[in-house]
């Protein structure tokens, strides 16, 4: 292995190499102003207008936000999101990363063990939800039946307003196989000779597990940390599907909620202030975790933050 | 490039430890596979067996029927073909495009780099139903509505998600490989080629996967930009048994089923693909 | 070598694609081919599945009788229908005939999204007359008709031949009152192998569904929202409202004939026990009937609703009408006579009510035993409560949903209580809509 010295940059290089980063980085600049700027600027405005998408947007500043503060639903849709996401981002980063430990090393017929854990979590939203409202069904289902056999009467699951999200919850773990993918790839990034040389110096799986695996996992983990945050905050389909928000709005989520004030309640205006504020909750989230970076996540390339 | 596996015999159990590996998975997989059996089980009840109380384990018959009939009702060949172009064309997409942005964001330093990169995940925080409708306004302006247009161009100028995801790699991947490189009179486009996109196969393979699964399920846009049947994609046309009034329960579950198979095909042939991992000492320029 | 096949697998999927994307946006385009003499006209549907079978029959039939005229259906299940149909109005690119329920047109055409019939009808010569009595009005705004019926349903109670026999109880016949169903329910659920639970049922009933509701409350005597369409104090929460919800809630709760909702997210409360033969009635809409007929379980007969103090039903009703965005009017026009006509209408009777009387009477469903009493019904409508008041959607039935939820949910909760709550709910919500208007 050559040891390179790095050099100390001088002015005209670091701007070529910021000249090449944004030429990197051009297709998705010119996709952001193509795409993704123009609905986001747009959906900004609207946030300020009354518009029931059958005429035309009428300007009423900030009205909507007012209304909100004082929504009951509004609250209500903020804490069942965040509790949701509270208990869900933490249960499938160590989930999926169990997972991705379990069938990480290459025994005969892993692959079969890897696509079972990794099946569910592609199944079609509808699907997956289908099954287990089924499955949680108070009188006929397979959880209550099989507690039955261990003498608990089991709770009316999503019938029950206190029991709605941990429902939600409890099958969620069945979609843990997409962090597990993830954490895969992870896992198959880290040289093989780091294993070698401290198995040479005695060490076990759980100080290897400690030392190195884990060290070396955080980038991955940070990734699937910010996107769970940013992704859970949203979850849409098992609400709409499983309990449409009840009953009694236990569980309404929030994009469930403006889903609902867009398109059912034709509220366009309302419904974009609703996803504004939830896009300064996210970003503020992100930015706090991001600002973590340091002090415990190690990129084995250097020289990045 | 990287010659050896990293599967390193260190890290494959045997004897007792083997013993204990298989035990917990056939443990984690039972409790996985449960939901699915079920869920097989009920594809092939007639309708009125679907939520018999007690439960009925094994339809007897099973009605394959469910099968060919939910399948041929409506046209998903046409959608399957639909759907297939739109997922090809959006891996192709991605893994050109996120893999120079997720580089550009791990390679290279500049003013305002984590700014844009907290721009490039705030967009992932605003919520689709809200864009959906100022991006169809736009798409229906510029003709491109009831195209496929809207769901594969879009793919070519990256994706936060897969940047994100490959920025994570390409930061892990050590500095002095690309300072070996240069002095060896490689230019920036050819250590990218030639040591940052091997040396993330894993990731490339997951970006992959993912873009695939992502259009195959993906629901909502084409819900808004496809309106003639013809050009329907499989999770529209899985949808209609799911109407308002009336749930098809038997054919909602088969064809389900009958639309994952190909992401779990994928996923099971692409393992053999990227289980390769990176072994430092077997590199070669 | 390996730069060498990534940058050729590279390029030739990329041809491929290329070669791959030109084929879509050749094939069907949105606005008609000039000078190609063909129109293509847009149809809107939220049918879905099977249901979409005698569409495309009629489709066919129609092309055939006006070879210039393209025909595409663009239909969308479930409850994304209006997601779909708002962002597409949003943008002015709606499909030229539209399908939309009932409670959406008084606001869909208020805002102009529908163009008056008038001279549609005449043109199309067609006579108003045909359609069954009642199915004209929910179409109309101010007395103008804007959509034609497409199908609809009353409601009625299915029952199970098998499960009466087995009891030796007679059927239901119509003119019967709620006491007779509380009777008859009772003598029909059985606790058949002493668990404490029931194992047969007597009544399916529709858990939280609001726009059902209102049969019950209209029986009763009661009504939801005043006249002038601006107070629900004192009438969500009158004695009426209160003595319906109290006996519906006593159907679950005090007299545990119902069985519980199965999935609340689920449109009539997800229950299976009629299709499994362990329910021996079912109020409900026509909607699943098919489904019943072909049930091994069930020897289907139905019956009107009972009735308290009032013989009332209710209709629930789809409609299509022609989009003001529509370039090709008179086309559309001719389309939607068409769809709605007479013979489309011999298409639609084998999977829905047919609209039209000649149809229905020729036919012989109105003489049926189990349809003419679903056309039957049609005779003892009361109005809806969405017309009183444009806001129905957004105060009145989240505020009525919440009402029958916790009622259903919590045998021990006042339903007095819930329904006074939700009487204010409403209101305040009715409010805070009219104050915006002003």
């Amino acid at each position: 292995m050559t040891a390179i010295i790095a050099m100390p940059r001088l002015s005209p290089s670091r701007r070529r190499e910021e000249l090449t980063f944004y030429l990197f980085i051009s297709p998705w600049l010119i996709g952001l102003v193509l795409f993704t700027l123009g609905p986001m600027l747009i959906s900004l405005l609207v946030s300020f207008t009354e518009w029931d998408l059958l005429s035309d947007p009428a300007w009423i500043g900030t009205e909507n936000y007012r209304r909100m503060l004082a929504d009951p639903l509004f609250w209500q849709a903020l804490k069942v999101t965040a509790t949701y996401t509270a208990v869900y981002v933490p249960c499938e980063l160590i989930g999926g990363l169990a997972l991705a430990l379990l069938v990480r090393p290459k025994l005969r017929g892993i692959r079969v063990f890897r696509t079972i854990f990794y099946l569910p979590s592609v199944l079609a939203g509808v699907a997956f939800v289908v099954v287990w409202i089924w499955l949680l069904n108070p009188r006929g289902g397979l959880v209550n039946l099989l507690l039955a056999q261990v003498g608990i009467t089991g709770p009316r699951w999503l019938l029950d307003p206190n029991w709605t999200l941990v429902s939600l919850l409890l099958m969620s773990f069945w979609g843990w196989g997409r962090a597990m993918v993830i954490y895969l790839a992870g896992l198959q990034s880290i040289p093989g000779e780091f294993y070698e040389a401290s198995a040479i110096d005695g060490a076990g799986g759980w100080r290897q597990l400690r030392h190195i695996t884990l060290p070396l996992l955080t980038p991955t983990i940070f990734f699937n940390l910010i996107l769970s945050i940013i992704s859970t905050f949203q979850t849409f389909t098992s609400a709409f599907i499983a309990t449409d928000g009840g009953p009694l709005d236990s569980t309404l989520f929030f994009v469930l909620y403006i889903y609902r004030k867009a398109f059912q309640f034709r509220d366009m205006g309302y419904a974009a202030a609703l996803a504004w504020v939830l896009f300064g909750v996210v970003l503020l989230l992100t930015v706090l975790v991001f600002r973590t970076q340091r002090s415990w996540v190690y990129y084995g390339g250097e020289r990045s933050e | 490039m990287s010659g050896e596996t990293y599967d390193s015999p260190i890290l494959i159990p045997r004897g007792r430890r083997r013993v204990a590996r298989y035990g917990i998975l056939i443990l984690a997989t039972g409790l996985f596979l449960l939901p699915l059996c079920w869920m097989v089980s009920s594809s092939l009840k007639p309708e009125y067996q679907m939520f018999a109380s007690p439960p009925v384990w094994w339809p007897s018959p099973p009605r394959w029927a469910n099968y060919t009939e939910a399948l041929t009702q409506l046209p998903f060949g046409q959608y399957a073909v639909n759907t297939s172009i739109i997922a090809l064309a959006s891996i192709v997409g991605n893994l050109l495009s996120c893999t120079l942005v997720a580089y550009g964001f791990a390679r290279f330093r500049a003013r305002g780099r984590n700014a844009w990169f907290i721009i490039l995940l705030a967009t992932l925080m605003l919520p689709y139903p809200v864009t959906m409708v100022p991006l169809f306004i736009i798409f229906a302006k510029i003709g491109w509505v009831n195209t496929f247009w809207p769901l594969v161009v879009p793919t070519f100028f990256g994706n936060a998600f897969y940047i994100f995801l490959l920025r994570q790699f390409f930061l892990q991947i050590p500095q002095e490989l690309d300072d070996a490189a240069t002095l060896d009179g490689a230019n920036t486009l050819q250590i990218f080629l030639q040591i940052a996109l091997p040396l993330s196969k894993p990731a490339l393979a997951t970006v992959a996967i993912f873009a695939f699964q992502a259009s195959w399920n993906d629901f909502l846009a084409p819900l808004i930009f496809l309106q003639d049947q013809s050009k329907y994609t499989l999770m529209l046309g899985l949808s209609f048994y799911r109407g308002s009034l009336q749930i098809n329960w038997a054919y909602l579950l088969s064809t389900s089923l009958v639309i994952v198979l190909p992401i779990v095909l994928l996923y099971f042939v692409a393992q053999r693909l990227f289980t390769e991992g990176i072994s430092l000492s077997g590199l070669k320029l | 070598m390996k730069q060498r096949i990534h940058v050729s697998v590279v390029l030739s999927v990329v041809v491929l694609l290329i070669t791959a994307c030109a084929a879509p946006p050749a094939a069907a385009p949105t606005a008609a081919p000039q000078g190609s003499g063909t129109t293509v006209l847009r149809v809107g549907t939220g049918d879905s599945g099977e249901g979409l079978t005698p569409h495309q029959q009629i489709i066919q039939n129609f092309e055939d009788q006006n070879k210039d005229l393209l025909v595409q259906l663009e239909p969308v299940a479930g409850r994304d229908y209006y997601a779909r149909l708002l962002t597409q109005l949003a943008a002015k690119a709606a499909p030229d005939v539209m399908q939309i329920g009932d409670d959406a047109v008084p606001s869909f055409v208020k805002k102009g999204a529908f163009v008056s019939l008038d001279d549609c009808l005449k043109q199309g010569g067609v006579d108003l007359s045909i359609y069954l009595p009642g199915l004209l009005q929910p179409g109309q705004v101010n007395g103008k008709q804007y959509l034609l019926p497409k199908d609809y349903s009353t409601l009625a109670v299915y029952y199970n031949k098998k499960l009466f026999d087995a009891a030796g109880v007679p059927y239901p016949k119509e003119g019967w009152t709620w006491n007779d169903l509380l009777d008859v329910a009772q003598r029909l659920t059985k606790d058949t192998n002493n668990d404490g639970q029931p194992d047969q049922w007597g009544i399916q009933l529709p858990a939280t569904w609001t726009t059902g509701f209102e049969y019950w409350v209209a029986a009763a005597g009661g009504r939801l929202i005043s006249q002038d369409g601006k107070s629900f104090v004192g009438y969500m929460d009158s004695p009426e409202t209160i003595r319906a919800v109290q006996f519906y809630a006593d159907l679950y709760n005090k007299y545990k004939v119902a069985p519980p909702p199965a999935d609340l997210a689920q449109f009539g409360g997800g229950n299976s026990e009629f299709d499994n033969g362990q329910a021996a009635m079912r109020l409900f809409g026509r909607w699943p009937q098919s489904g019943i007929k072909k049930n091994p379980n069930i020897d289907l007969g139905v019956v009107a609703p009972p009735q308290d103090k009032v013989r009332a039903n209710v209709l629930f009703w789809g409609g299509f009408g022609v989009a003001t965005t529509a370039k090709a009017t008179e086309a559309a026009c001719k389309f939607l006579s068409y769809y709605t006509g007479e013979q489309a209408a011999k298409v639609w009777k084998d999977w829905a009510l047919p609209a039209v009387k000649s149809v229905a009477e020729s036919s012989g469903l109105t003489k049926d035993p189990i349809e003419g009493v679903w056309i039957g019904e049609l005779n003892h409508l009361v109005p809806r409560a969405y017309t009183f008041t444009p806001y129905w959607n957004e105060t009145a039935d989240p505020a009525l949903r919440k009402a029958l939820e916790t009622v259903l949910l919590d045998p021990k909760a006042d339903v007095a209580a819930a329904l006074r709550q939700a009487a204010q709910d409403a209101q305040r919500a009715l409010d805070e809509q009219l104050a915006k208007t002003k």
